[in-house]
């Protein structure tokens, strides 16, 4: 029993070293976010609380912090929506139709999903322009849609697939449509799968970078990722603790849907990465 | 299948069309723009000219492109296997705990569910010559007399971007891995245990060949992952010093962003192309559709 107990100890220093190499770079920020001095960590400086980033970062307007939370949560959020709704129509067909070459569909979603962005992006901006959209929501939820789909479908077709056909079956008796089959019966019952999807989705357009950096340039579209990684002082230095504020504020309501949605997120990245 | 159902899948089709129209529009043609636009002289005020290959032959004659490969080639060399390492470990970790197994596997996922961009923006603040955590805690070791220049010189950058992506990344590899041990049945390693193999040797003889298939699939997502890499490296060094950190992407992205559409397209396309050789490597590696009845 003495192997065990060397086993225990180990299994657990591990844990606390790969605890601290996750989580040290988000509590680090924390810390610089309640800092006067974001330098306490020199010899010169010390360290004094004060929760004066946070009231500058959410109260100064010229920060335009606000704006960028709102326009991530709107694009994000749309495009979350609108990218699972699509996802579940055409995930239903290729779950549930004798649909030849669906097969293809799903490699080639596969493939999609792998484009660099910026061989994407060059052609957007130029169609945005045209359409007279850029610095505008449409020059996000558009691509943002695109973006989250095969994520969406891949993750959907797993889920609906595994729904018993009997079910579909009884409604095509009691007279429904395959549309109506799939609000009425399919999309409830898969329900919690759909809103796990929509979080992953959600997260996916909420993190991205490059569109958002080339198809927006102010705070009427910009998104929080990109308005963060601007963020300059008006005299060049750099405004650390607004910075680690404005990150740990936006971060902080995604970290405890981590938390809380755990669960359904691994199961979610599972199903969208490694079928077979 | 009879004829009848003919007109059937017709219709069945028209359930494909509103994801065939988003991926199309947003992301096809913009690929086929891109295309069309490498063979172009396309800079923005000036006027548009045919070049044919051009473009091409000058970017084969470019040394910043070739800089940029190398670099991005030596990123995935050393970037993807550290992070495969490390999302191995951490997944053989979190397949042993027992307790408080739900918060513990929740902030492993934290660095993922972050946008890159601000914890890259972090990182800036922790490579900080002179008040970054980084330089802080080695000195406390006392590992390093004199502060590391992280960002400011070649090899310090170099590191300071796998490690901030390594970061991101390696839970992402960790679910999967982790997938794939919880496959793997738990009579295998008692079995192993009982003919009297150690952890070492049960790793080798039965985690790892039955991993194997998982590991490749992780690996090459992580390629082309990293072959693609953006956000962390604008953020951290902005491609510098020098361009000695400077990805494909931020090579491509300084043309568009100085107005030069064509060349940046003829970047962006090649990068593509290997992109997707890649792709679809992975797709036949990762034989998905066996999970799918």
């Amino acid at each position: 029993m003495r192997e065990e107990k060397v086993k225990t100890i180990l299994i657990a220093a591990g844990v606390v070293l790969m605890l601290s190499f996750c989580l040290a770079p988000f509590f680090f920020m924390i810390v610089t976010s309640l800092s006067k001095n974001p330098e306490f960590l020199s010899p010169a400086a010390d360290y004094q609380f004060t929760l004066q980033n946070y009231s500058s970062v959410i109260f100064k307007e010229s920060l335009h912090f606000i704006d960028y939370l709102r326009n991530s949560i709107i694009v994000s959020g749309v495009a979350a929506v609108a990218g699972v709704l699509t996802a579940s129509i055409a995930a239903f067909a290729i779950a549930r139709f004798e649909l030849p070459g669906k097969m293809l569909v799903l490699f080639f979603a596969l493939a999609v999903s792998m484009f660099p962005q910026i061989s994407i992006v060059g052609y957007l901006f130029k169609f945005m322009t045209w359409m007279g959209w850029i610095n505008s929501y449409f020059a996000l939820i558009f691509p943002y849609v695109a973006w989250v789909l095969p994520l969406s479908l891949w993750i959907l077709t797993s889920y609906f697939s595994q729904i018993p056909k009997e079910l579909d079956r009884a409604a095509y008796v009691d007279g429904c449509s395959r549309l109506k089959v799939l609000t009425r019966v399919i999309m409830p019952v898969a329900m919690p799968a759909i809103l796990s999807t929509v979080l992953l989705a959600f997260i996916f357009a909420f993190n991205e970078f490059m569109f958002a950096l080339i198809l927006t340039s102010d705070h009427h579209a910009r998104t929080v990722p990109v308005g963060i990684a601007l963020f300059q002082g008006l005299h060049g230095e750099i405004p650390w603790g607004d910075i680690m504020a404005a990150s740990a504020v936006t971060t902080l309501p995604v970290v405890i849907l981590t938390i809380i949605f755990q669960r359904r997120i691994i199961a979610g990245l599972t199903r969208g990465a490694v079928k077979g | 299948m009879n004829r009848i159902f003919s007109k059937d899948i017709l219709r069945s089709y028209f359930f494909l069309l509103p994801f065939a129209v988003f991926i199309i529009a947003f992301i096809l043609i913009p690929v086929v723009g891109a295309v069309i636009n490498s063979l172009y002289k396309d800079v923005t005020f000036r006027e548009r000219e045919f070049l044919l290959f051009d473009n091409y032959i000058s970017l084969f004659k470019d040394s910043g492109f070739w800089q940029s490969l190398r670099f991005s080639m030596l990123f995935i060399l050393v970037s993807v296997p550290f992070e495969l390492i490390l999302g191995l470990i951490f997944a053989l970790l979190l397949n042993q705990i027992r307790r408080f197994r739900g918060l513990i596997w929740a902030a492993v996922l934290i660095p993922w569910a972050i946008p890159s961009a601000i914890s890259a923006r972090t990182w800036e603040l922790i490579y900080n010559y002179n008040y970054g955590l980084a330089n802080y805690l080695l000195s406390g070791i006392g590992i390093t007399g004199e502060p590391i220049n992280w960002l400011g010189t070649n090899v310090g950058a170099f590191i300071s971007v796998v490690i901030a992506d390594a970061w991101k990344t390696a839970p992402f590899i960790t679910i999967i891995l982790l997938a794939g041990l919880q496959g793997i049945p738990e009579n295998l390693h008692r079995q192993s245990r009982v003919d009297g193999a150690n952890f070492l040797q049960g790793f080798q003889k039965i985690t790892l060949p039955l991993l194997k298939p998982v590991i490749v699939v992780a690996l090459l997502f992580r390629t082309i992952d990293a072959l693609r890499v953006f956000d962390v490296i604008y953020v951290l060094t902005g491609g510098g010093p020098g361009g000695a950190t400077t990805s494909l992407s931020i090579f491509g992205y300084n043309y568009y962003i100085n107005g030069d559409f064509g060349y940046g397209s003829t970047i962006s396309v090649v990068l593509f192309a290997v992109a997707f050789g890649l792709s679809i490597l992975y797709v036949k590696l990762s034989r998905f559709e066996a999970g799918l009845r």
